[in-house]
């Protein structure tokens, strides 16, 4: 007995990495899945029907219910054909999983017009296919669950604007589809994960590694707190028929630990019975918003955050699993 | 004396609306103005060449200094000369202001591929691609200032999946930009406008109010709280030299408000010492991080239209608000301050 059981889920990028890890425990858990994976370069390069294939033998062989899709993401009509691809093999979709993702990070003073455009496209705009197409289903059965993958670079990552924007994006999507499908019991929520994966080994920092140990950090993950297997629990929690109230939230996953992040909100307004002048403003505004501006960071550094916790906050849940909780409202500015 | 005395700006989107009422604001301080304005419809089609030339012209009988543009933002090349027509008329380039934008709503299980791509193109590619050309030549100088217009619809806007995602999407390149161009004098903000125009006219809201008026929201708007011009102060305030410590910041502009937002933080945590199972999750979640996880019902209040959400639900009590100066009042997210101490 899994906790998805009967349930059926497209997992894009699922031939690597954490989607590997998502697909993988999804099977275990009693869904059948539809393994994504184009198999190219970490840059959006080639292509290799392996890594999918692959998956799909490994949950076969475990005794679990898989098929594989070799198709891009970024293809309208390829997005649709991964949704019928679900219903013809396993007779519906209950859950999308969006991970396919790949890296061309530069400075924005450098950065080419290709760079730009092929991570958006892959990122939001593949995480849009999947969700447009799946979509129209669920409205038809009256349910379903989209799980999107974002990144805590969204939030200001210096050498990354292609990337931050296009994970940025995916969280505004992720709430459109929250507050636009409820009605249609669907649920919709963005993840920020983490792991050694070879979207890490691309990055300076592991080279460095390479050069101390003489491998790859992405070699060296299995079974630490570095695993990007370690992302798939909380996905297939959210999958869950636990998780059906759960929607328009945004969630981390950093080593063994699940973050509930708190959504941008105002938190302080400044009305004048009369038109602003600019004068005003550049005497009121510091006054008015002086702390906030110099505390206020973009700042994502999740992973250190939670080591810095104090010892005092935690709550002890028993088995070695603690909670820290602030009073920080989770919602965001939720207009709609 | 102006605020922006010798500095030249770039707004795109210029022709009407709010971005109209920034480069009248920032020619108004003393900017020397690219009005920049493709003159489409709503929709992103046509083109009309005379929509620039009429601000250009504004801004000039006003004894201020402009030059029109009209190229398209969503073309990578053309966005360099625009800001390469900055640094030709005016010598150079200190302030770009994003705000051209279209809209195509539609709920997402309708949307068409095209829908999503033109919408993504004018405000996430647009964007950037001001952006791009401009940050060579502001890191050179070590100075710039560079303001994207978002909207609340990042928020999750349910018609409005293609412009939701790209309005949250320019948050997320915004933060981007204030932490990677700070070091050269660069600040980067955000501002999620409210105000009535043309892109509020083609609402469900809009054009209700145009049976019952006769006329579009747009066309009643000067004056009052739904202004354009309401939005344009705290724009060129962002773009004076006294905006210098201000970086990263979303701000939302209606009327006469002015809004601070706070950015994303950590509002609980689940740990263990090995990988979590989903059962763990399941048994543990609604206790912990599941507390907290639904927002406030909406509140109807006697003589508000429509039930207030948000801050705005919490703004209706006039005992929330202090009075800063005469005629000027600051409100407190009390819940967050609280959490905060």
């Amino acid at each position: 007995m899994g906790v998805l059981d009967g349930k059926v889920a497209l997992v894009t990028g699922a031939g690597r990495g954490i989607g590997r890890g998502v697909a993988l425990l999804m099977a275990e858990e009693g869904a059948s899945v539809v393994v994504n994976d184009l198999g190219a370069s970490l840059d959006g390069h080639g292509v290799d029907t392996g890594p999918a294939a692959s998956v799909a033998a490994e949950i076969k062989a475990a005794g679990g219910n898989a098929v594989a899709n070799t198709d891009s993401v970024t293809d309208w009509q390829a997005a649709e054909g991964m949704i019928q691809q679900a219903v013809d093999a396993f007779g519906k979709i209950d859950v999308v999983v969006n991970v396919a993702g790949i890296l061309r990070d530069r400075m924005v003073f450098n950065m080419s017009e290709d760079e730009w455009k092929d991570v958006l496209n892959v990122h939001l705009k593949g995480t849009f296919n999947v969700c447009r197409w799946a979509s129209v289903r669920f409205r038809e059965q009256r349910s379903g669950c989209i799980i999107n993958f974002s990144s805590n670079s969204a939030f200001g990552a210096p050498g990354q604007p292609n990337y931050a924007a296009a994970k940025a994006g995916i969280i505004g999507l992720t709430l459109n589809c929250a507050n636009g499908l409820s009605r249609y019991n669907v649920t919709a929520n963005a993840i920020l994960p983490s792991g050694h994966t070879r979207m890490i080994d691309s990055i300076p920092r592991a080279r460095e590694a390479v050069a101390h140990t003489g491998k790859l950090p992405s070699e060296l993950a299995k079974g630490t707190d570095k695993d990007p297997e370690n992302v798939a629990p909380l996905i297939v929690f959210l999958a869950s028929d636990a998780a059906r109230s759960v929607s328009g939230h945004i969630f981390g996953s950093f080593g063994f630990s699940y973050v509930l992040m708190s959504q941008p909100k105002i938190i302080k307004t400044l009305r004048s019975d009369h038109r602003w002048s600019v004068d005003e403003l550049s005497e009121l505004i510091p006054k008015a918003f002086g702390p906030e501006l110099e505390t206020i960071k973009n700042d994502s550094g999740f992973y250190n955050k939670i080591q810095e916790i104090p010892g005092g906050q935690w709550v002890d849940l028993g088995n070695g699993r603690e909670f820290w909780g602030s009073k920080l409202e989770p919602y965001g500015e939720n207009v709609w | 004396m102006g605020k922006l005395d010798g500095k030249a700006a770039l707004v795109t989107g210029a022709g009407r609306g709010i971005g109209r009422a920034v480069a009248l604001e920032l020619a108004a301080q003393g900017a020397a103005v690219v009005v920049n304005d493709l003159g489409t419809s709503l929709g992103g089609e046509g083109s009309d060449q005379s929509i620039a030339q009429q601000v250009v012209d504004e801004i000039k009988a006003a004894g201020g200094r402009a030059v029109a543009n009209t190229s398209s933002i969503t073309d990578y090349d053309a966005a360099g000369e625009m800001v390469q027509q900055a640094v030709d008329n005016f010598g150079q380039i200190d302030i770009v202001v994003n705000v051209a934008g279209i809209l195509r709503d539609r709920m997402i299980f309708n949307m068409s591929e095209e829908e999503y791509d033109i919408v993504a193109a004018v405000h996430l590619n647009g964007t950037f691609n001001t952006v791009r050309h401009a940050s060579a030549l502001m890191r050179e100088q070590r100075s710039g200032r560079i303001i994207n217009f978002s909207s609340v619809s990042a928020w999750g806007s349910p018609g409005q999946p293609n412009y939701g995602a790209a309005k949250y999407g320019v948050l997320g390149f915004t933060a981007v930009l204030a932490n990677s161009l700070n070091k050269y004098g660069v600040t980067s903000n955000a501002i999620l406008p409210g105000a009535t125009t043309r892109m509020t006219d083609s609402t469900p809201r809009g054009l209700e109010f145009m049976k019952e008026h006769g006329k579009l929201p747009s066309e009643m708007a000067e004056g009052t709280d739904g202004d354009p011009a309401n939005v344009a102060p705290m724009v060129a305030y962002l773009a004076t030299d006294d905006a210098q410590h201000i970086n990263g910041h979303f701000f939302g502009v209606r009327g006469t408000t002015i809004a601070l937002y706070s950015h994303w933080e950590m509002a609980g945590v689940l740990t263990a010492e090995g990988r979590w199972k989903p059962e763990e999750l399941i048994e543990l979640f609604p206790d912990t991080l599941g507390k907290t996880i639904k927002a406030p019902e909406p509140v109807t209040l006697p003589g508000s239209p429509r039930p207030l959400k948000g801050a705005a639900a919490m703004q209706a009590d006039p005992a929330t608000w202090k009075t800063l100066a005469p005629g000027i009042e600051l409100w407190e997210r009390s819940t967050y301050f609280d959490a905060k101490r």
